[in-house]
């Protein structure tokens, strides 16, 4: 089992980087590899086991369901359920905590899943940085606006 | 039932700021508020159950008990046997993860605690500001130097 952890510090209130976040169906507004996305079946996107069905730039298609979501603890976990790239049982947790000293936020990034033996090192780098460091550059755009 | 949470970003690996932070006994040598401390009944410091017996500078007494401290998941959780302080049921915890961006880390401590509605808010600023932030402040300066 691969296990990929992202953590960093984003230099705004955690509240303005949840706001963002915590839209299971916004990743396609920031993040650079989404094209589209919709929730099926055309439940909210903050009910638990919805599934987002979405596009990335090159075309492929993905499905994902939301498995938590908390407002209280600033933090959604969710699953893969169907991929081109054989991420298996692939569950990844995103959470957020503020940092008191300096009003700045705390944002952890991290997923555990199965590859096809011999492909661990190679899945493992495109996880921790196409789809987490460049949607975490991405948001720290997005958010880090301060004079 | 009233909280406190103080987090900080310490410019220091994690595995580092655990070590200064770990030791039950430690407190004088990075929380600026703690003049000296002792485990009861020459206990080991990291065995669950051992008790602290510290001053502050101010000559102030305290006894807390260490009930969690766990290597793996950096984390220390403690309760105040006997204290000054107008309150009861006291448990804090002291929590370190490490931050993949730059190899610095994320500490954060909280408590819960009862004590009197009028006490409330001066105990929760008081602990916040006065120890937790201090001791972070004080830990940042000495894992830059």
């Amino acid at each position: 089992m691969v296990r990929v952890v992202k953590s960093t510090i984003v230099d705004a209130p955690v509240e303005a980087v949840w706001d963002v976040l915590r839209d299971f169906n916004g990743h396609d507004r920031w993040h650079p590899i989404v094209r589209d996305s919709h929730i099926e079946k055309g439940q909210a996107s903050d009910r638990i086991g919805c599934v987002r069905r979405f596009h990335l730039q090159d075309g492929s298609e993905l499905r994902e369901q939301l498995l938590t979501l908390s407002d209280a603890d600033m933090a959604f976990s969710y699953c893969l359920l169907d991929t081109p790239v054989p991420l298996l049982n692939y569950v990844a947790h995103v959470r957020l905590s503020p940092v008191t000293d300096g009003d700045r936020t705390f944002w952890l990034w991290e997923s555990r899943f199965d590859t096809p033996a011999g492909r661990e090192q190679e899945l493992r780098v495109m996880v921790a940085e196409n789809v987490y460091q460049s949607g975490i550059d991405a948001i720290r755009t997005l958010v880090e606006v301060r004079p | 039932m009233p909280r406190v949470y103080v987090s900080s970003v310490i410019d220091a690996p994690a595995a580092r700021v655990w070590e200064r932070v770990r030791d039950f006994n430690g407190l004088p040598r990075w929380v600026p508020a703690v003049r000296d401390s002792r485990i009861e009944n020459g206990e080991a410091s990291d065995r669950i159950g051992c008790v602290r017996d510290f001053h502050l500078q101010n000559g102030d007494r305290l006894r807390e008990k260490l009930l969690g401290l766990s290597d793996y998941d950096l984390f220390c959780t403690y309760s105040i046997l006997e204290s000054p302080m107008p309150l009861t049921d006291y448990v804090a915890t002291l929590r370190l993860t490490p931050v993949t961006d730059g190899d610095r880390t994320f500490a954060e401590w909280t408590a819960e605690f009862d004590c009197a509605e009028a006490e409330a808010e001066g105990l929760v600023t008081g602990i916040g500001r006065d120890v937790f932030q201090a001791a972070f402040s004080s830990l940042k300066r000495q894992m830059a130097g």
